[in-house]
């Protein structure tokens, strides 16, 4: 489904090369939630936004449903539902409108967008809100609908970006347990997130990314048997204090 | 499930209460939905639209703006006319004719006032102390003082008030105290010149004729006066009219002070008007000029805020992002922010021309200030005009603000780029521009001067398509432009590619200078052009020592911009030189080529200048070209006899060596390698002639657009051979071959048409060499081409790039 080959990308900063992303590879299949973790600046974003075409790799390519997001930019994004922390909504649209126009750009009848959109808002509970302006939301309505908006062509593939940021704890939930729904329904889903417990809850494997290179990778059990800590946070400390030594290549 | 080709995502929908939409699997080419630019274009419209900050602009601005403006128009009529109290008097010239001395008159001009108002005052004393006598008789009698009747004052005063506001509409008393001032000349008419023709000519601001009754007092009898149709004529004739009618007053007062003499016939003061109604011509304020610069700015004013809001805003607010991740290309977003641009700024400008229309409608100003017609015909003519330059400026906002990563950083940008639009705005406003030459394809220029000659009635059809032509094409490099920064990785993030580029330091060893620093020496290249051409226009030129150090400071202006900028820029940027110049030998056959190729351009590049100019008679008219014609000649008459009063030696060098090394130092050299590592090889050429042939234009005192198409051409060839040999060696060769034969035939030809060598001047080049050099050239073009280029990978595997700095 999502197959992730050698991945590299690198930017200037001052008169630095820095190596964002360091030769990653992983797999996510159908039903499963990779979770993509790490620190601040671990090339997480950047790897995202390579997956999608946004960016253009250094070398490597990432594949979705066997379109290399390189050459084949328009149907890679037709499969994948993106939502990132920095993903904003039309403040002078209403949801509704905001959903029916994404869901004509990705090429939906207007019958199909009306009852995606009921489906949705019953699902998300964005009915107290859906026909006002985007402007006066709260940041969980926002995020809310900015979810809707990246399923409004139920896509199999989702990559989530931080999908709670800003959020509290009510507002992340709906959020997660709308993933469990996911999943449950065989999308492949990349997820970013910093909330560590609710990712140990709903992911099936991980990968821990540290300055761009993929340092660990495996389900819960295996991390656990890699690591011989208990839970991710203490995994992520290790990490962040470069006790982990790197065990995959 | 890594990759199965293209396979149809597995519709594993286990959960039936859950989402489950049909078809929306949009995998494989069966179901591709089609792009909607519409759907696109309409959804940034009614984002912009229902943004209340957009209706400010759209609605507010012209509601508030046109009245004030008229106001401004207004202060512009009188400070035209020297009315205002700080500007000097004006001398007003009287064409006098008549019986009566001048002597008499200046009498009445100088001093009516004076005695108008000695005899007010006589008159109020008068009234005041009548008025005590009857309030002490009414006292006595008990009598309401509040009853007597307050109508029509016996005096007239008031007539005379009325009289004098009536002919200043601004403030008669003030107006009045001005022309105080003011001296007047009075002209006698030669016999057989009447006074109207004195009037008529200009020679005369106005013409009084005098005819008394016999052998009456001269205040008893007739005054005629001539004016013509513009303001200070207008004002003059007024003045002269307010104070004989004040005479009349005067007469009238003493008469009635008098008590005894019976009001007689006064002086009949008549008007006239003469000369044409359309005061286009004349001299007064230019309407028909500024009247589409205001409508221009409010336009761009009108698109400056959704351009910003559309772009960087949205990047800011991270709705551009969640529009790139979805299936639609760049280019189908950026134009659908083009065409809402494009409306917005449309809608401005129906708004302000309405308002612009209905302020000179309802003011008047077209009657006061003449120059145009302001009909409905025009209006509509006019907005077509605002939507072709909206069109050519919101797309190049939109490259610009496609730059920004915030709305901050676009408005930093766009300041500067509004402020550099007014320049060729004041440049259209200037007296005496006419579309044609350069003014005819210069953006901005252009629009604003047809649509002077719009409302002037002047339109000629051949530099009015050709305004349009133009500008429709820089609407379409600037969509261009816009689109290739809004394509790029940074239009999302920050990376390669932007400004900061141009500063930016590499790590690496480039083998290039990047593209943004040679464009940044480009556009140094400008002001440092200008400086030298400012500098060296003020330096004496009287001896042939003056002109010797002229020519070669000429020539170290030249090595400065043209090889030590780039020179500098290039190590700043860590290139190597030797790579990003072209230093490299090439074959020896170039050289052979470019030796061929400098022997026998020059014919061919004569006969395309006079070819030119035949051209732009065509295009422009025979006037338009005979005068500029003209110019050219004599300042090439000069610049040759200047040219012959030094030695061969200095020639040599400012005008063959020098140019030839540094001009393909800096545009085969930097610019062309610079553009080859980014474009396809045709695209590098032609551009690096193009720029090549611009720097020509401003080489002159006279911007010589004749040398564009010629210069680019001959920059093409260099271009050519520059990057078969992957060399810039025999393009110097041939360059400076070239300069030295032009020049030396200007510099001999007297020596030269003595001997029949050469046709004397002003004569054409005949058409035997033209094709001797076309022969020539063919060889030597034939040899370029023929020749395997040398691809550059193979020096660049030879040469030994030093690691990273760091």
């Amino acid at each position: 489904m999502i197959s992730i080959n050698h991945l590299s990308k690198s930017f200037q900063s001052g008169r630095r090369d820095i190596l964002a992303v360091d030769d990653v590879s992983f797999e996510v299949v159908p039903g499963e939630v990779y979770g993509l973790l790490g620190p601040n600046g671990a090339g997480k974003t950047t790897m995202m936004r390579m997956i999608l075409g946004l960016l253009k790799p250094d070398s490597g390519f990432a594949e979705i449903s066997g379109f290399k997001s390189v050459e084949q930019p328009n149907e890679v994004k037709r499969q994948v539902g993106f939502v990132s922390a920095s993903a904003g909504v039309y403040q002078w649209l209403t949801g509704r409108e905001m959903l029916s126009f994404f869901g004509e750009i990705y090429g939906l009848e207007s019958r199909e967008i009306d009852t995606r959109i009921e489906e949705l808002t019953e699902i998300l509970g964005l009915d107290e809100f859906i026909n006002q302006g985007c402007a006066t939301l709260s940041t969980g309505q926002k995020q809310r609908l900015s979810l809707a908006r990246a399923l409004i062509h139920d896509p199999p593939v989702m990559i989530l970006d931080e999908p709670t940021l800003g959020l509290d704890v009510v507002g992340s939930q709906v959020i997660f347990n709308y993933i469990d729904i996911l999943k449950e329904r065989s999308k492949a889903i990349i997820l970013c997130t910093h909330r560590l417990e609710q990712a140990q809850r709903v992911c099936s494997r991980f990968g821990l990314l540290h300055k761009g290179k993929k340092v660990l990778e495996g389900t819960m059990n295996e991390l656990q048997a890699q690591t011989g800590r208990n839970d991710l946070v203490e995994i992520f400390v290790d990490l962040i204090e470069n006790k982990t030594e790197p065990t995959l290549a | 499930m890594t990759s199965d080709n293209a396979t149809p995502d597995p519709d594993s929908q286990p959960n039936e209460s859950l989402p489950a939409p049909s078809q929306p699997k949009t995998s494989g080419p069966k179901r591709r939905p089609k792009f909607r630019l519409s759907r696109l274009a309409l959804k940034e419209l009614r984002e912009t639209l229902r943004d209340r900050r957009t209706i400010v602009t759209l609605v507010l601005m012209p509601l508030l703006v046109y009245p004030t403006l008229s106001l401004v128009f207004k202060t512009f009529l009188l400070a035209n006319i020297g009315l205002l109290p700080s500007s000097d008097p004006v001398s007003l010239r009287i064409a006098y004719a008549g019986d009566v001395p001048q002597s008499q008159i200046r009498v009445v001009l100088d001093q009516i006032g004076a005695m108008v108002g000695e005899v007010e005052n006589q008159e109020r004393q008068r009234q005041e102390k009548e008025e005590q006598e009857r309030e002490a008789a009414a006292k006595a009698n008990g009598e309401n003082v509040d009853d007597a009747d307050p109508a029509s004052p016996a005096d007239g005063s008031a007539d005379l008030a009325s009289i004098a506001a009536k002919f200043s509409p601004v403030d008669g008393r003030g107006r009045y105290a001005e022309f105080q001032q003011h001296k007047w000349f009075f002209i006698e008419p030669e016999i057989g010149v009447s006074v109207d023709q004195y009037v008529e000519a200009g020679d005369a601001d106005v013409g009084v004729i005098f005819e008394t009754q016999g052998k009456q007092r001269w205040e008893v009898g007739k005054a005629k006066l001539v004016s013509r149709k513009d303001p200070q004529s207008q004002a003059a004739a007024d003045y002269l009219f307010v104070n004989f009618k004040k005479l009349n007053e005067l007469g009238l007062r003493m008469r009635l002070q008098g008590r005894n003499i019976p009001s007689g016939p006064t002086l009949k003061v008549s008007e006239t008007q003469i000369g044409p109604d359309d005061a286009a011509t004349q001299q007064g304020f230019p309407l028909a000029t500024l009247v589409p610069m205001i409508l221009v700015l409010m336009t761009i004013t009108g698109a400056v805020y959704p351009a910003i809001d559309l772009t960087a805003g949205e990047r800011e607010r991270g709705t551009l992002e969640t529009l790139m991740a979805a299936p639609v290309p760049r280019v189908g977003i950026l134009f659908s922010k083009f065409i809402a641009v494009l409306t917005v700024a449309v809608l401005t400008a129906v708004l302000n021309i309405v308002g612009m229309f209905a302020t000179v409608w309802a003011f008047q100003l077209d009657k006061q200030f003449g120059g145009g017609v302001f009909s409905f015909n025009v209006m509509w003519q006019i907005l077509l005009l605002l939507i072709l330059f909206a069109a050519f400026y919101s797309a190049l906002l939109l490259a610009v603000t496609s730059f920004a990563k915030s709305f901050k950083e676009a408005q930093v940008y766009l300041i500067p780029i509004i402020l550099l639009s007014l320049g060729p705005g004041l440049m259209a406003m200037a007296p005496g521009m006419t579309l044609d030459g350069v003014n005819s394809v210069t953006p901005m220029v252009n629009i604003l001067l047809l649509a002077r000659d719009v409302i002037q009635n002047q339109v000629i059809l051949v530099p009015a398509l050709i305004a349009i032509v133009s500008t429709l094409f820089y609407t379409y490099l600037a969509i261009r432009l816009a689109a290739w920064i809004f394509g790029s990785d940074n239009i999302l993030y920050a990376g390669s590619g932007s400004v900061a580029e141009m500063f930016q330091r590499p790590a690496k060893v480039n083998r290039v200078v990047p593209f943004m620093a040679t464009i940044f020496c480009l556009i140094l290249l400008f002001p440092i052009n200008f400086a030298s051409i400012g500098f060296l226009g003020r330096m004496s030129a009287e001896t042939s020592s003056d002109l010797e150090l002229r020519f070669m400071l000429m020539a170290l202006f030249t090595f400065f911009a043209f090889m030590v900028v780039p020179w500098l820029v290039s190590k700043h940027q860590n290139a190597d030189t030797k790579l990003a110049f072209g230093l490299k030998p090439p074959n020896v056959l170039y050289i052979v080529a470019g030796v061929l190729l400098g022997l026998s351009l020059w014919p061919l590049v004569m006969s395309m200048t006079s070819g030119w100019h035949e051209a732009y008679g065509f295009l422009f008219g025979e006037e338009s070209q005979q005068a500029w014609r003209e110019k050219l000649l004599e300042s090439t008459k000069g610049q040759v006899t200047r040219i012959r009063s030094v030695g061969p030696h200095v020639i040599v060098i400012a005008f063959s060596i020098v140019p030839a090394v540094c001009e393909e130092w800096f545009f085969r050299g930097m610019f062309q390698r610079s553009l080859l590592a980014k474009k396809s090889a045709w695209k590098a050429i032609l551009f690096s002639a193009l720029a090549f042939g611009a720097f020509h234009m401003l080489g002159n005192s006279v911007i010589a657009i004749d040398r564009l198409i010629p210069t680019t051409l001959v920059g093409l060839m260099l271009g050519y051979l520059a990057y078969k040999s992957d060399s810039i060696i025999p393009g110097i060769i041939l360059h400076s071959i070239h300069n030295a034969f032009v020049i030396f035939l200007a510099y001999y030809q007297p020596q030269l048409s003595e001997y029949s060598w050469f046709p004397a001047e002003d004569s054409p080049i005949p058409m035997s060499w033209v094709i001797a050099g076309a022969v020539v050239a063919l060889i030597g073009a034939g040899i370029i081409w023929a020749l395997p280029r040398r691809e550059p990978e193979e020096i660049l595997a030879k040469a030994k790039l030093k690691p990273a700095v760091e």
